[in-house]
C-alpha cells in the first residue's frame, strides 16, 4: 500500500481527492448525455451517481465492494459526461481512478480478469496465436508490400487487434494498405510483432500490465526505422499519443510521428495523392470517443469526405465533442454484453433522422458495434470505415 | 429499514431487480440538485400505473412515506426523502403515448424526459413551449409536480398552462383521471391544476396530456453588454413596454459571465456588469422588427454593444452560455443555494439592487442570472456548507431575499417550488389562513400523510 492510500476494511483506495468531487453540484446535466443512464434510467448507473459514490468513499460513508465495482464497470468511459459538465468535474479521472482502485483491491470482475489474462498471454484480445494477426492479408489479391519491407520505410502501419483478428473488420486494413500502395507510400507491417496496445488493460484499471504492452510495441515500431506510425484504431491512437508518453516518458517516443488513418488520409488528399470518383450519397460521420472527444480529431475525416465529389455530408443530433458513444467502449461489451448491445440503436436512429443512408466511422470497434446493431434491429443503413470509403472511391493513379 | 416482508411484497409488484436496496443505490437516490441529502429505505422503479397503484396500497397500509421522483434535478429539495421510506422513481415510465394532431395535444407517461416530448412535438412541426433549463435532464412528471417554468414563459407561460389532463394515483392506490381534451371545462373544481405544482404531496402523476401550439416561423436573438447592472435592469422594463414582444429576456451578471466564460471560453467580455439575452419570434418581419426595437432600447439604456445572431447556430451558441451558468457555479464555491424569487416587472430594477445589498450585508457572493423578463430572478448564493458560520449567514441572507421579494409584491418561488428549503417562509408569503387551507386540502387527499411528507409545510 502506498503512503497516500486509505484502508477501508481490507481494501485499498487511493486517496479520494476532495477537489474532484466537491465541484459536482449535482445539477444532473450529465444524465442527459450518458448512454448507460439513458438506457437504464437508473441513477446509480449515472455519472452523477458515480461521483456521489466516489464522494461517499471519501467521506467514509461507503466501502468499495463488488456492488461498487459493478457500478464503475457499467460505464463506456466515453467521457460524454466530462464534456458536458458545466462545473468542470474531472469525471475521466474519477472513473479511471476508481477502476484502478478496484483492480488493485482484487475486485476486477471475473469476465474482465479473463480478458486481461488473454491479452497478457496471447498479446491480443481474442486469444489467438499472435501470428494470426496476419489473417486479414490471406484473401487479398496480392500480398501487402509492407510485409516484406526493407531499407528505409516512411511509415509503420499499426493495425490493431480488432482489424487484425475479426474477419468482419478485415476490409479496413485491406483498404488502408491498398491506399498506401496506390499513393506510393513505402510502409511496414509488424505482423506477429504487434501486440495489443494495452488500452483494454488500462480500462480495467491495470496500468502496470498496459505498460508492458507499451514497452514492447514502441520497441517493435522503432525496429522498422520508420519515422511515422499510422493507426486505424482510435483506441490504439489514443494510447500511443496520450498514455504511452505518460507511462514511458516523452523521450521514449522521440522521433516517431504518430498519425491516425484519418489524419494521414487528409494529408494525402491535401497533397493531391488521392483522387476520388463521385459518390452521390447523403452521408454522416460518427465521431468515435477516443478519436474525437478524447483526442480532438474532428476535422480530418470530414475533410476527406468533403473532398469526394457529389457527397453530401450531414451531421447527426450529437456530433463532434458531444458525439454519442456507439456502445463499444469501456470494456462494457465484455462485462455486460446485453446492455452494450442495447446502446447502438439510438445512434443509428440519429443517423437516419439526419437523412443519411451511410454512417461513416473511423474506428473498427464502432463499425463492429454499429453494423451489428443495424443487423439485429433490421435498420436500413450502411456502416463503413473511412478507409473503406476512400479505397472504393479512389480513381486509378494517373500515369 | 423496512420489514423484509414488505420489501418482498414490493418486489412481487415491480420485480426484484426494480427494488433497489444496496448502500450504493441509497446514496444515489439521496440527493437532488440542491446541497441537501437524505437516504431512503429503498427505491422502487415501477413500469406502469398499475404497479404505482399497488406500491401505494402497500405504503398506505403500512404508513410508509413515498417520495416520488423523476431525474432529481429539483432545486428546492422537494424529492429528497428526509423521513426515509420509499423513493418512487418514475424514470422507467417514459413512453410517448400519443401525438394528437387534430386536437394539438400530446400524451406521455410521467417519466419521459421533458425535452424528448418537446422534440417529438417539434418533429411534427409544432411547439411545446415550457422550456426549463433542465429540460434534457428532468421529466414531464417532475415539471408538472413543480409547475416548472423556463425562459420562454415570458411570452408563452409555464408548464401548468399546457396541462390538459392527468392520470394520477391517490395515496390509497386508487387511479383517477382528471381533465380531458376539451379546451373549456368548468365542471367542478379544477383538480388538474390543483395537482400541478403540488410537489408530489397530493397524488402521484403517472400520465399527462399537454397541449402544444403552432411553432413560430422564426426566432431572432440578441445579446447586449451593459457596463452597469442597474442599466440592464432598466432596459428590461423598457423592452417589455416597447411592443418588441420578446419571447425571452435573460440576464447574466458579472459573476455568472465569468463563471460560464471559464467553462466555455466563448470570448464574453469580463469587464461588464451584465449581459441581457433577448429573443423574439413570430414571422420573419415580426421577429426582425422586435429584435431591432429591443437592440435599440438596450443601446439607449446604456448597452455598449449589442450583437444580433445571424444564424441559428449563433443563437444556439448565445443560449449555450446562459444554459450553462447554473452548473458552472460549482467552479466558484462547492455549494449553491439557487433561489427563484419572482417580482412584478416594475420591481425588477429595485430587486436587483436589493439583492446586491443583501450580498454585501452578509458578505456572500450572490450571482444573479435567469429569466429576468418575467421578474423571475435567480439569485444564487455561493457558499461552502462545511463552514457552519457561513451557512448561518446563508440562512440570514435567504430570509432577507424572501422578505424583499414579498415586500415588492413578489413570490418566494417562480418555478422551483417550495420543497423544504422555502418551507419556513411559506406563511410570510401566503399568510396563515392560506397555509391552513392548503393543509386541509392535503389532509383530505392524503389522510395518512404518506405522500412526500414534510414538503411545502409540516
Amino acid at each position: 500500500m502506498s503512503s497516500n492510500s486509505v484502508k477501508t476494511s481490507d481494501r485499498t483506495v487511493s486517496q479520494v481527492a476532495e477537489e474532484l468531487y466537491l465541484k459536482c453540484i449535482r445539477c444532473g446535466k450529465c444524465l442527459s448525455v450518458c448512454p448507460v443512464y439513458r438506457e437504464t434510467r437508473i441513477e446509480t448507473m449515472s455519472p452523477r451517481g458515480k461521483v456521489a459514490l466516489y464522494r461517499a468513499i471519501g467521506e467514509a460513508d461507503l466501502e468499495i465492494s463488488e456492488i461498487y465495482a459493478n457500478k464503475f464497470y457499467t460505464c463506456l468511459m466515453c467521457e460524454a459526461c466530462r464534456e458536458v459538465c458545466p462545473s468542470g468535474v474531472e469525471l475521466d479521472v474519477i472513473l479511471s481512478r476508481s477502476r484502478a482502485d478496484l483492480a488493485h483491491s482484487g475486485l476486477l470482475p471475473l469476465l474482465l480478469q479473463q480478458l486481461s489474462t488473454v491479452i497478457v498471454n496471447a498479446g491480443n484480445i481474442s486469444d489467438e496465436d499472435n501470428v494470426q494477426r496476419l489473417g486479414w492479408t490471406e484473401n487479398m489479391a496480392s500480398r501487402p508490400v509492407g510485409l516484406d519491407y526493407s531499407g528505409q520505410v516512411e511509415m509503420t502501419y499499426f493495425v490493431g487487434c480488432v482489424s487484425s483478428l475479426f474477419p468482419a473488420s478485415y476490409r479496413i486494413p485491406q483498404s488502408l494498405v491498398g491506399i498506401l500502395e496506390k499513393a506510393g507510400v513505402n510502409y511496414a507491417l509488424l505482423g506477429g510483432e504487434e501486440r495489443c496496445c494495452g488500452y483494454p488493460l488500462l480500462l480495467n484499471g491495470e496500468s502496470e500490465r498496459a505498460l508492458e504492452m507499451a514497452r514492447h510495441n514502441v520497441e517493435a515500431v522503432r525496429a522498422t526505422g520508420a519515422p511515422q506510425v499510422v493507426m486505424s484504431c482510435p483506441s490504439c491512437y489514443h494510447m500511443w499519443t496520450h498514455t504511452y508518453p505518460e507511462m514511458l516518458g516523452d523521450d521514449a517516443l522521440a522521433g516517431i510521428d504518430i498519425l491516425h488513418e484519418t489524419e494521414m488520409l487528409a494529408e494525402l488528399a491535401r497533397a493531391g495523392r488521392l483522387r476520388f470518383k463521385p459518390w452521390p450519397a447523403t452521408v454522416t460521420y460518427h465521431d468515435s470517443c477516443d478519436l474525437g472527444r478524447k483526442s480532438g480529431i474532428f476535422e480530418a475525416p470530414r475533410e476527406v469526405l468533403r473532398a469526394i465529389p457529389e457527397l453530401e455530408l450531414v451531421e447527426m443530433a450529437d456530433h463532434h465533442g458531444h458525439s454519442l458513444c456507439c456502445g463499444g467502449g469501456g470494456n462494457l461489451e465484455t462485462y455486460n454484453r446485453e446492455l452494450a448491445q442495447a446502446l447502438p440503436a439510438r445512434r443509428l436512429r440519429q443517423a437516419q433522422d439526419a437523412g443519411a443512408s451511410t454512417i461513416v466511422v473511423s474506428c473498427q470497434q464502432c463499425k463492429r458495434t454499429l453494423a451489428g446493431a443495424a443487423r439485429r434491429e433490421k435498420m436500413r443503413i450502411r456502416v463503413t470505415d473511412l478507409a473503406e470509403v476512400v479505397a472504393e472511391q479512389l480513381e486509378e493513379p494517373h500515369a | 429499514m423496512l420489514d423484509p416482508k414488505i420489501v418482498a411484497e414490493l418486489e412481487s409488484v415491480v420485480g426484484e431487480q426494480f427494488v433497489l436496496t444496496t448502500p450504493e443505490d441509497l446514496i444515489a437516490y439521496s440527493y437532488d440538485a440542491t446541497f441537501t441529502s437524505a437516504k431512503p429505505d429503498l427505491i422502487v422503479l415501477p413500469a406502469n400505473t398499475q404497479q404505482v397503484s399497488e406500491v401505494l396500497k402497500v405504503a398506505n397500509r403500512e404508513i410508509i412515506p413515498v417520495v416520488t421522483r423523476g431525474m432529481g434535478s429539483g432545486l428546492a429539495a422537494g424529492s429528497i426523502p428526509f423521513g426515509g421510506g420509499i423513493v418512487l422513481a418514475l424514470t422507467r415510465m417514459d413512453r410517448l403515448l400519443e401525438i394528437d394532431r387534430d386536437n394539438m395535444m400530446a400524451t406521455a407517461e410521467a417519466g419521459i424526459i421533458a425535452s424528448e416530448l418537446a422534440d417529438a412535438v417539434a418533429r411534427e412541426g409544432y411547439l411545446y413551449p415550457p422550456d426549463p433549463t433542465s429540460d434534457s435532464y428532468s421529466t414531464l412528471g417532475g415539471n408538472i409536480a413543480c409547475n416548472a417554468g423556463g425562459a420562454r414563459c415570458l411570452k408563452y407561460g409555464i408548464t401548468g398552462h399546457y396541462v390538459m389532463a392527468l392520470e394520477v394515483v391517490l395515496a390509497d392506490g386508487r387511479i383517477m383521471r382528471l381533465g380531458g381534451k376539451a379546451t373549456k371545462n368548468v365542471t367542478g373544481y379544477d383538480l388538474v391544476h390543483l395537482i400541478v405544482g403540488s410537489e408530489g404531496t397530493l397524488a402521484v402523476v403517472t400520465e399527462a396530456t399537454v397541449r402544444f401550439i403552432a411553432a413560430p416561423e422564426t426566432e431572432r436573438m440578441a445579446q447586449a453588454f451593459f457596463p452597469k447592472l442597474v442599466d440592464a435592469g432598466r432596459a428590461i422594463n423598457a423592452v417589455l413596454a416597447s411592443g418588441a414582444n420578446p419571447s425571452m429576456i435573460e440576464i447574466m451578471d458579472e459573476t455568472a459571465i465569468r463563471s460560464v466564460e471559464e467553462f466555455l471560453h466563448m470570448g464574453l467580455p469580463l469587464d461588464i456588469e451584465a449581459i441581457l439575452l433577448i429573443q423574439t419570434d413570430g414571422d420573419e418581419a415580426d421577429a426582425t422588427r422586435g429584435i431591432e426595437i429591443a437592440a435599440e432600447i438596450c443601446r439607449q439604456n446604456g448597452a455598449t454593444e449589442v450583437q444580433v445572431a445571424a444564424t441559428p447556430q449563433e443563437r444556439k451558441d448565445m443560449w449555450l452560455a446562459r444554459g450553462s451558468i447554473s452548473g458552472s457555479l460549482g467552479r466558484i464555491r462547492p455549494n449553491k443555494l439557487g433561489e427563484d424569487v419572482t417580482v412584478p416587472h416594475s420591481a425588477i430594477p429595485e430587486m436587483i439592487a436589493r439583492i446586491k445589498d443583501i450580498s454585501a450585508k452578509h458578505d456572500l457572493p450572490i450571482v444573479i442570472f435567469g429569466h429576468a423578463g418575467d421578474g423571475n430572478l435567480h439569485p444564487n448564493i455561493l457558499f461552502d456548507k462545511r463552514d457552519p458560520e457561513e451557512s448561518h449567514r446563508v440562512e440570514a441572507a435567504v430570509g432577507d431575499l424572501f422578505r424583499a421579494s414579498v415586500e415588492m409584491g413578489g413570490s418566494l418561488s417562480g418555478e422551483h417550488g417550495v420543497g423544504v428549503l422555502k418551507k419556513p417562509y411559506l406563511e410570510l408569503a401566503l399568510g396563515p389562513i392560506a397555509v391552513e387551507m392548503q393543509k386541509r386540502i392535503k389532509q383530505a387527499w392524503d389522510p395518512n400523510n404518506i405522500l412526500n411528507p414534510g414538503k411545502i409545510f409540516d
